[in-house]
């Protein structure tokens, strides 16, 4: 680490991104109990080149941010000074209905797009559960959220077709463009998808568009064991349907599985009417009403640790197992939800101390490295990642990461520390 | 210092072919081209050839062509000279896209790119302009089994048969092969295409056969010593049976709905006389009087696949003139193989002043029997025969006359009758005429993988309409311990027509 | 190295079968399916085993020569042509089919299984794999990969990219990383597959690679709808779109391409100005729904004719016609120079009345067929290369039709790839900075630029060098020091 000048002032800020949108951080902008300097909010994406310059040039380590709803995802930073919010860069630059795609500034959330969106009968794709507290879309590509709907129309790697960023020099470039199907030059807007800052600023974003369906209902079947949530999942996944969602919900109090039927309402009525017959032989069949669907949401306060497993779909059952194993021998009683077509469950830990927790996510790794998967800690107190790394092992990929890393942001000012591979 | 054997320089020459600059673009200059043509045909015909070898880098055996001195002061020997060639403009039809890589069985065998049809097209367009012919270019060649699997597939048109005859036809007469392999194919082309020498030369076979030689030469591991072309020839003889005859004239039963000609094949009549006895009766079953001269002979289909023209021509005129005043509607035939040489009699005679014309009337009447049949419309009455059988189709039916739904439709025809696909269908069994025997290794893999597809089809018997497809396949599932029956479509058709119990087809070799 | 010396190590690792050095041999590997460019390599060796791949490459790496890897050999912009003084390493014979797992939807192959065997593989347990380029019959799933191949079904389904979880890969120093997820889903660290995949061939060379199959669907309807000419049809199109409906395909053809089609296949179409091939699939609520609507729509269009495929046979003849196109052309002309562009599908109706303009300006023609439901369009410029001067006209006119569809806010290649051919265009469509910061990415996998080098970029930089804008040090901002 080379040593780095700090003794830069406010006015250094503001002289370049405006008196009132530079301003000492406070506690509420802490990461993982690392304390920032400051907080800047470019209005351009010539400002954000200009700050990232100049942060560079001060070795300043620098946290991009949207909503902020994934400050804890990731390991702790190794250092922050400066917070660079993207909350003025909130416009929609282009959006052209009629070729399905829309070009917007980072710092828009995601609800305000998808309500602009939903006035031409169209929207992105993609729902992960913090567009409610005000996730940007800038931010949901960083840190590659998703939400149910990716069974049906993907992640956001998927809907991306373009990129404007800034690196950490300053330099901006795009990729991509305004068209579905591109193959000049790399796919960057990839590269930067999941990448959590660490290769630079996301400054603008195209995606692609579907229609809005126009009907929806949930179908669920009350799980008997985890043996039927696995025999259902698989026979829901090879028969014929579309679902836009096939969730796992499993706690305590309810156990289901749940299918989100979307289209045209012929098509939903049909497709529910197939599906219903399909789960019949697991339990109870119901379609669920907004209520109860409101109740499966995600998780309210008081859960101190969330994890996500990712394994091979057709491992629905053993993964359910391994989770309900190691909880329960710890004293735990975890809440489960997952995408149990896609392979990706998340575990909701509370009522333990931080060593059965640190336990239980050792257990999950080891079995499901193994396995071709990997268990990530998407939330949890600073002194627990502490004790277990967020991401789990690259493997044979650490090398290379480490050299996309250096090429992208050779400094390293970029989020330090947070990313796999202690980049 | 003698730069006649140098390779042609591209600054020289000026020659895009020869371009190394990675963004040089293909240019068409036009006279050097035909300067190497205008040599090759000064050359006159092939007695006027020196036989000494003009050694050039790496080869054996040259091409005994002669070229004419550029500028430059060095020889260029096309491979090719004028008597014909491949025709350029069919090679231009090409236009690189590869749609015949993934159905050529030696592309799907080998994985080169001279070794597809793209490939050998590329060599043959080097060699109408600068490449001599040497070993590596007659070897991929060779290689090609003439399936024309490529033609199907080609959406450009390609017509890949023309050029590979024509290829081949330059190969036999300018290119010297090796001693052994001489021997060896004039031996075929001494025996095959002549029935009675066949009959004879195999009339031991059926003793052979009846006292399990071949299975005692085998546990005694002396099979294995023989030369791989013995050992690959024992193991395509089919079991040897009585022969039948087929007569002169046959009247048709009922109403004369047609006059036919009918032509007996060599390996059909001597090996398969049954298959010929069941056409004939069909064909008189469905109203049709069958003439079958008997001076008729061979058909020429094995000489020109091969590349020996004059053979072929000779052949050619003999059948012309066996059907020459028998007053046929169409011409019938039973083997795939010939069936396709036949259909090109107007094609290949075209330059013969005294046969063109007879040659053309002769083509267009010939048909397939499963063909001709679905074309004339059933009138027998057929009885049920229920088998699942798996129909293969041989590639000089369904690539070269793109019969394929026909023999289908006529086993469909037959009630009870569970006709089933086999996988990988549009390639190669291997026989390939001559090329099972003097190409055994790749006809054994390409035999092999036809008998596993067939077996996993789960059918209990073969139909097909090929002699050659018969005995390649029978052989590669003799050495996989299978065995299954195998029957003409024409076979099939007559067992019902005659209301036979299925056992007839399943009790056969 | 010298040659001598590479031929021996090759051998080596290969066994003389796997090793082509011959010059006339050598010739045929000369240029991929565009024939515009040729290239002869050094020498082609045919690998079977990934292990074989890596000490290849190895090799490579530690001698500095430079490397080219080519599947069947069927792509449109030169992405396999060789190397001057290069290797050329063909894959076709790494085909096998290594795993096929129904359960988690996904089947593992090696680089030179063909595309289409994918789908057979799979048909009898109700799969198929998705992405069909037209050339899937014959190109390799490492082509695919390498060019991000689409089809005329990609505007539902997405692109190979969408279809690809994992890949093993070999990097141009002859290590291997596995990258993506492989069996499972959202492995951590950087998205190096979606980097990876429509790299053309300059990342590395994938030797396994994991693919996502897809349920078949419950129901297929396809119609053929004949138009007067292409702003008719495009009119269609829009309405089908715009009424919320994503088609599984929706492609167009103009008369010039009608009348080669016809010529080559003899599907049957009908000789107008333009016609639609419209395919919806999903379960079958839906799709009758949904399939009335468009006939509907067709029709509010003007369209003179409506053809409802009534059966697989059917519909395979449709599709036979259309994806016999490119190559039916040689029927028609003997030559013809295909363009890959992209344009908003809302600007289709504009670039394409420009192309014909152009088209009549240059006094050649131009055919076109399209996948309209993305704005894909491929124009082919007919010419004769027999006539002197027509290659560098066609090529011209080429160019003009590239730049008309930039200006439309579209891009360079929507599925053939930059590779040689379209390198001169970067600089068009990209800033300076964009193509440095891309060739960053290039730097991190290939430091030695010895990964199909020449390929994409017009200006290969040197890896040491830095992009972006010039900045004071800060020592000097200080007045410290100076720049000399």
């Amino acid at each position: 680490m080379d040593t780095r000048k700090k003794n830069i002032s406010l006015e250094d800020l503001q002289r370049i991104v405006g008196e009132d949108h530079a301003r000492e951080a406070t506690p509420e902008d802490a990461i993982d109990g690392v304390q920032p300097s400051f907080v800047a909010e470019p209005g351009s994406v010539e400002e954000t080149s200009e700050l990232l310059r100049f942060a560079a040039d001060e070795g300043l380590a620098v946290c991009p941010r949207g909503g902020g709803t994934k400050s804890s995802l990731g390991n702790p930073p190794r250092e922050l000074d400066l917070v660079l919010s993207t909350a003025r860069m909130v416009d929609v630059i282009e959006h052209v209905p009629g070729d399905q795609v829309v070009r917007v500034q980072a710092g828009i959330k995601l609800q305000d797009l998808q309500e602009r969106l939903a006035g031409s009968d169209q929207m992105l794709g993609i729902d992960p559960p913090e567009t409610r507290s005000g996730a940007t879309v800038g931010g949901v590509v960083a840190a590659n959220s998703s939400g149910p709907r990716r069974h049906r129309y993907g992640t956001i790697r998927d809907l991306i077709i373009g990129i404007t960023v800034v690196l950490s020099d300053g330099t901006v470039a795009k990729a991509g463009g305004k068209v579905v199907k591109n193959v000049a030059g790399y796919d960057l807007s990839k590269l930067f998808t999941g990448s959590l800052g660490t290769l630079g600023v996301i400054a603008e974003c195209n995606f692609r568009l579907h229609p809005r369906p126009e009907a929806a209902r949930t179908v669920a079947v009350e799980l008997e064991s985890t043996q039927a949530a696995g025999e259902a999942a698989q026979v829901i996944l090879h028969a014929q349907l579309v679902p836009s969602a096939v969730e796992v919900h499993w706690s305590d109090s309810s156990k289901l599985l749940t299918l989100l039927i979307e289209g045209i309402p012929p098509g939903v009525e049909a497709q529910s009417d197939t599906a219903s017959y399909l789960l019949r032989g697991f339990g109870e069949v119901r379609t669920l009403t907004d209520e109860e669907l409101g109740a499966l949401g995600p998780s309210g306060a008081g859960e101190e640790v969330a994890i996500k497993i990712s394994a091979p779909p057709a491992e629905l059952t053993g993964v359910l197992d391994s989770v309900l194993g190691a909880c329960s021998r710890r004293g735990v009683a975890p809440r489960v939800t997952g995408h149990a077509g896609i392979g990706v469950t998340f575990l909701a830990l509370s009522g333990a101390d931080d060593e059965a927790y640190a336990q239980i996510v050792e257990e999950l790794r080891e079995i499901w490295s193994r396995r071709g998967g990997s268990v990530v800690v998407r939330e949890a107190p600073p002194a627990f990642k502490e004790r277990v790394e967020a991401w789990g092992p690259l493997g044979s990929r650490l090398e290379l990461t480490r050299r996309v890393k250096e090429k992208f942001d050779p400094r390293g000012i970029m989020n330090p520390g947070r990313f796999a591979g202690g980049i | 210092m003698d730069r006649r054997n140098d390779p042609p320089d591209p600054r020289e020459t000026g020659n895009p072919y020869d371009a190394t600059d990675a963004t040089e673009r293909r240019e068409d200059e036009g006279t050097f081209r035909e300067e190497g043509m205008a040599g090759a045909i000064a050359a006159g015909s092939p007695q006027d050839i020196p036989r000494e070898t003009l050694g050039t880098r790496g080869s054996v055996r040259q091409t005994v062509g002669i070229g004419r001195s550029t500028e430059t002061g060095s020889y260029v020997f096309p491979a090719f000279d004028a008597h014909p060639p491949p025709e350029k403009d069919l090679i231009d039809d090409c236009v690189h896209c590869g749609f015949c890589l993934p159905t050529c069985p030696t592309y799907v065998l080998f994985g080169e790119e001279m070794d597809s049809p793209r490939g050998r097209i590329y060599l043959m367009n080097k060699g109408l302009d600068e490449e001599p012919m040497n070993d590596e270019m007659v070897r991929h060649w060779d290689l090609c089994l003439g399936c024309m699997a490529c033609v199907t597939a080609c959406p450009s048109g390609v017509q890949y048969d023309k050029l590979i005859e024509a290829t081949r036809g330059q190969v036999e007469r300018r290119y010297e092969r090796a001693p052994e392999d001489r021997a060896f194919r004039e031996m075929i082309f001494q025996l095959f295409p002549y029935p009675n020498r066949l009959r004879v030369a195999t009339a031991p076979l059926k003793l052979y056969q009846r006292f399990g030689i071949g299975d005692m030469l085998r546990k005694a591991g002396v099979m294995d010593r023989l030369p791989k072309r013995m050992k690959a020839m024992e193991a395509l003889m089919p079991m040897m049976t009585r022969q039948q005859e087929v007569p002169d004239v046959t009247a048709p039963v009922g109403e004369k709905r047609r006059r036919v000609g009918f032509i007996k094949g060599c390996v059909q009549r001597v090996f398969f006389s049954e298959v010929n006895a069941a056409t004939v009766r069909v064909l008189s079953a469905e109203g049709c009087e069958v003439v079958a001269p008997k001076s008729q002979g061979c058909c020429g289909a094995l000489s020109v696949h091969a590349g020996r023209e004059e053979e072929f021509q000779r052949f050619a005129r003999k059948l012309i003139d066996a059907f020459e005043d028998t007053e046929v509607d169409e011409i019938v035939i039973n083997a795939a193989g010939c069936g396709s040489t036949l259909k090109e009699y107007d094609y290949l005679l075209r330059d013969d002043t005294e046969y063109a014309e007879r040659a053309r009337a002769f083509a267009a009447k010939v048909k397939d029997v499963s063909e001709f049949i679905q074309e004339l419309g059933p009138v027998a009455e057929r009885h049920p025969l229920p088998i699942a059988a798996a129909y293969h189709d041989a590639c000089h039916l369904a690539h070269a006359q793109g019969v394929r739904q026909q023999p289908r439709a006529t086993l469909k025809q037959i009630p009870g009758m569970d006709v089933r696909e086999i996988k990988e269908a549009e390639i190669c069994c291997g026989s390939a005429g001559i090329y099972n025997m003097v190409e055994p290794e790749p006809a054994t893999e390409l035999g092999d993988r036809k008998a596993r597809n067939v077996l996993n089809t789960g059918a209990r018997m073969i139909v097909t309409s090929n002699p050659g497809c018969m005995l390649q396949i029978q052989a590669s599932l003799r050495r996989m311990g299978h065995s299954m029956p195998m029957a003409h479509p024409v076979e099939v058709l007559d067992a019902s027509i005659r209301g036979e119990p299925v056992e007839t087809l399943l009790d056969r070799r | 190295m010298e040659r001598d010396g590479l031929i021996r190590a090759m051998k080596s690792i290969l066994g003389p079968e796997g090793v082509i050095s011959e010059r006339e041999q050598l010739r045929s590997y000369e240029c991929d399916g565009l024939m515009n460019y040729r290239v002869i390599p050094e020498l082609v060796v045919l690998p079977e085993t990934a292990e074989q791949v890596q000490r290849i490459v190895r090799t490579c790496y530690e001698e500095g020569i430079p490397f080219v890897a080519r599947g069947s050999g069927t792509g449109l912009s030169g992405g396999a042509l060789p190397v001057e003084a290069g290797i050329l390493i063909v894959m076709s014979r790494m085909r096998k089919i290594l795993e096929v797992d129904i359960p988690n939807q996904r089947v593992v192959v090696e680089p030179g299984v063909i595309n289409m065997w994918v789908s057979e593989e799979v048909a009898e347990d109700g799969y198929y794999y998705a992405p069909d380029p037209a050339s899937q019959i014959v190109s390799s799933i490492g082509g695919n990969l390498a060019e991000n191949s689409g089809g005329v079904h990609c505007l539902k389904y997405g692109f190979t990219t969408n279809h690809v979880m994992g890949a093993e890969v070999v990097l141009p120093d002859g290590s291997m990383v596995n990258i993506g997820g492989g069996k499972a889903p959202d492995a951590p660290g950087y998205e190096l597959l979606g980097a990876f995949v429509g790299s053309e061939g300059t990342l590395g060379i994938a030797t396994k690679i994991t693919l996502r199959i897809v349920r078949k669907p419950e129901a297929v309807r396809t119609l053929l709808a004949a138009f007067k000419d292409t702003e008719e049809a495009g009119g269609a199109v829009s309405g089908i779109i715009g009424a919320g409906i994503v088609p599984a395909a929706i492609e167009m053809m103009d008369a010039l391409c009608i009348e080669a089609v016809e010529t080559a296949v003899h599907p049957g179409f009908p000789q107008v100005g333009a016609i639609l091939i419209v395919e919806l699939d999903g379960p079958a609520a839906e799709v009758e729904n949904q399939f009335e609507q468009t006939l509907g729509i067709c029709e509010e269009n003007d369209a003179s004719e409506i053809r409802v495929a009534e059966d697989d046979a059917e519909r395979a003849l449709f599709w036979k016609g259309r994806k016999a196109a490119f190559a039916a052309m040689g029927r028609i002309s003997n030559d013809y120079y295909v363009q890959d562009s992209v344009v908003p599908r809302t600007e289709l109706g504009k670039v394409l009345k420009k192309i014909s303009d152009l088209g009549e300006e240059y006094g050649m023609r131009v055919a076109n067929v399209f996948h309209a439901g993305d704005g894909n369009l491929h124009p082919l410029v007919l010419y004769d290369n027999n006539v002197p001067g027509e290659a560098e006209k066609a090529e011209k006119l080429a160019g003009d039709i590239v730049f008309t569809c930039l200006e439309h806010g579209g891009s360079l290649t929507g599925e053939h790839g930059i590779g040689e051919d379209k390198k001169k265009y970067m600089p068009k469509m990209f800033t300076t900075d964009d193509l440095n910061v891309m060739q960053l990415l290039r730097c991190a996998f290939d430091p030695h630029q010895i990964c199909n080098p020449g390929k994409i970029f017009p200006t290969p930089r040197l890896c040491g060098e830095r992009p972006g804008p010039f900045r004071m040090h800060p020592v000097q901002k200080a007045g410290l020091a100076e720049n000399l």
